[in-house]
This record gives structure tokens, C-alpha cells and sequence, in this order.
């Protein structure tokens, strides 16, 4: 338990609490903003029906809060990691497809409506998280749920001492 | 051992979704959500005026054109210390014609004339807010104030406008409006005139020393 952290699993820790912030704080302000506004962000990307992309915008910002929580409390980590690192890819695919289509996106959608930079970018930003995601995923297992609630279980496991 | 693991952590998990769920919905009921700005032709006063009122509105509700009066006394009496943001909030289940007013408005606005076009709105709204037909009064109101028509037609039909004012509308519902004209006076909820001008009351000392030359 008082095992001393090594680099990387200082990079693994920074790298999830970082990564599992910004999918909060991109899950919360979407939450608190219209559906409608974020619906029609989906809606510029040309992939999606009207009925649909809202339909979108209602979960999502839910999936991405309880995504990124779930990564920063090091619930379960790796699948975290690994869950928060495949909606990063389909991000990239969605903006790539945008680019490649040359689509006129004036917002997309990433955090909200408040403010929003170009989709070149959004997508080399998106690598950098990419990374955060896979620090997370190799290393991310310190100081989080899944080794608390582990060392716990194993204490409850053993017999008290003494006992015959 | 590893079920036991597994199942203490399926309990926090869901303890965790749980309190951020509740969270959220209160920060929501709480009006603690951004707020979308408003276009220039929508916002009356200093930018950086002290008391920011966001107001909910439907031009066909007669309690929204006796508030309008309230705001703009207000206006003139605490100038340099308020700032008014309009906000479109059409009731269009029992006000038939409303979106389309609002949506004439902005095409106004655009034009330069969103309060002298809001004005005339307000005070004909008996005329036209619960017309069968088309009411003729939107064309005469910009007639009268020299706006170029055609041009507000292709306007108010125009995909930005309804997207701007279905924004407007989607953003009243996240902050719970359900009555016109339902206020928020830096971020405290007033609905109707009396609480909006009980809620400016509190904010008195600010508004009057921001008023002051």
C-alpha cells in the first residue's frame, strides 16, 4: 500500500485525473445548456437525422460525465480508460469525416457552446487526450477506487487473528 | 474475493452517477447554467453594468407588455447600472402568432428597429395575438417604421432566426420558465412585474450608485 510512486504511475495518475476532468467539465456544461443547442452542433456534422442528433444531445453529456467520473475516481480504471479512449476515436472520426467533407462547422459541440476552436484544432487536441487515455490506461491504477476497494476486500477476507 | 471487489465498486459506481445526476439537475433548477448571449439589438444598457436581467418574453401576453413598461422606467431611472437581455420565450400553444412576432422582431433588429418593432408588438398585441389569419399587422408595424418587408420575409423565414429563437425558448425550458415574463435578475427568479421589481429592490444600492454621473 505505501509502495513509493514511480514516474510513471505519477504520469498514469495525472494523466486520469486530467483526462476523467475534462470529460466532466465537457458532460456538465453540456447538461446544463439546452439540448437543443448542443443537438444542433451533432446536427452541422451531417451524420445524424434532426430527431436523432437530439436524441444525441440528451445522453451524451450524460455518458461523458459519468465517463470521465468514473476515470477519475479509478472505478474500475482500465475499462475507464479504455471506454474514455474510444469515444475520443469516434470524436476524431466525426471531425475528420467534417474535414475530409470540408462541412461548414462553426461549433463543434465540444465543450458546449462556449466558444469553440477550429476542427484542425479540436482534432490534434483530441490526440493529445488520446495519450492521456492510454497513460491512464497503462499506469492510471494509483490512488484510485479499484485499488482502495481491493486492499479492503482482502482485509475482510482474512480471518481476524486470533481466530480459530 | 474479485466478486466482492467487483460489487463495491458497482456500488460506488452508482453512488457516484447517482449524486452527480442530482447535482446537475439542481444546478440546473438553480440557474446555474451559462447563459447564451444575446444578439446587440436584444441588450439595453451598459455591457458591464452591475444587475444583468435576462427576460423570458412573449410579445402576445398582456402581463409581458405591462412588465416591458416596468423595464423600460427602470431603464431610464438606473441607466449605467442595468442591462436588459431579451430573451424569446413564445407560448405557441395558446398564443397562436407569437413565434412569428418574435421572429419579425429579430428580422427588425437587424434592421436597427428591434425595440421601436417590440413596441408596437406590444401595444397592438389584443389586434393581433389571437388573429385567425395572418395578422397584416406585422407588415404594418414595419411599414410604419420604414423597414424594408421583403427583406424581413426572407428573414423570418430564414433557418438562424428560428434556430436562434428555438434556442432561446429550449434555454427558458433548462431554467424552469414556465410563465411570461419570467425574469432573471443576476440569476435570482422573478416572474411577473410585481416580483421583478421586488428582486430589483434588492439590488437598490447597487443600481443607484452605478447610476450615478
Amino acid at each position: 500500500m505505501n509502495e513509493k510512486l514511480t514516474a510513471k504511475e505519477l504520469a498514469g495518475l495525472l494523466a486520469r485525473l486530467a483526462l476523467g476532468g475534462v470529460f466532466i467539465y465537457s458532460g456538465v456544461i453540456k447538461a446544463l445548456a439546452p439540448a437543443e443547442e448542443f443537438a444542433y452542433a451533432i446536427e452541422s456534422y451531417r451524420l445524424l437525422p434532426a430527431n436523432l442528433a437530439l436524441w444525441s444531445a440528451y445522453i451524451f453529456p450524460w455518458v461523458e460525465l459519468y465517463a470521465g467520473l468514473l476515470l477519475a475516481a479509478g472505478i474500475f480504471t482500465r475499462f475507464s480508460a479504455l471506454f474514455n479512449g474510444l469515444l475520443l476515436v469516434f470524436f476524431e472520426f466525426m471531425l475528420a469525416q467534417a474535414w475530409l467533407r470540408g462541412l461548414p462547422i462553426t461549433s463543434c459541440g465540444c465543450f458546449g457552446n462556449g466558444g469553440s476552436n477550429s476542427i484542425t484544432h479540436e482534432f490534434i487536441q483530441n490526440i493529445g487526450l488520446f495519450v492521456l487515455a492510454w497513460l491512464a490506461f497503462s499506469y492510471g491504477g494509483r490512488c484510485s477506487a479499484d485499488r482502495l476497494v481491493g486492499a479492503s476486500a482482502v482485509e475482510a477476507a482474512q480471518p481476524p487473528v486470533g481466530a480459530a | 474475493m474479485i466478486e466482492r471487489k467487483n460489487a463495491r465498486l458497482l456500488a460506488l459506481a452508482c453512488m457516484l452517477i447517482f449524486i452527480s445526476t442530482i447535482a446537475v439537475l439542481m444546478a440546473r433548477q438553480f440557474n446555474l447554467g451559462p447563459t447564451r448571449p444575446v444578439p446587440a439589438y436584444r441588450a439595453f444598457g451598459p455591457a458591464d453594468a452591475p444587475v444583468q436581467i435576462y427576460e423570458y418574453t412573449d410579445f402576445a401576453c398582456p402581463a409581458c407588455r405591462h412588465a416591458a413598461g416596468k423595464i423600460d422606467e427602470m431603464l431610464k431611472v438606473f441607466g449605467g447600472g442595468l442591462r436588459v437581455n431579451f430573451k424569446h420565450y413564445p407560448l405557441a400553444n395558446i398564443h397562436p402568432w407569437s413565434l412569428h412576432a418574435a421572429a419579425y422582431a429579430d428580422c427588425a433588429g437587424e434592421q436597427g428597429k428591434f425595440k421601436e418593432y417590440a413596441g408596437l408588438l406590444f401595444a397592438g398585441q389584443e389586434k393581433w395575438g389571437l388573429a385567425k389569419d395572418k395578422p397584416k399587422e406585422f407588415e404594418e408595424y414595419a411599414r410604419q417604421l420604414k423597414l424594408d418587408w421583403p427583406k424581413m420575409l426572407v428573414c423570418s423565414n430564414d433557418a438562424e432566426t428560428l434556430k436562434r429563437i428555438k434556442l432561446d425558448m429550449a434555454e427558458g425550458d433548462v431554467k424552469g420558465v414556465n410563465a411570461t415574463p419570467t425574469f432573471f435578475i443576476n440569476g435570482k427568479r422573478a416572474v411577473g412585474a410585481a416580483q421583478l421589481i421586488d428582486q430589483a429592490m434588492k439590488f437598490d444600492n447597487v443600481l443607484r450608485s452605478a447610476a450615478k454621473p
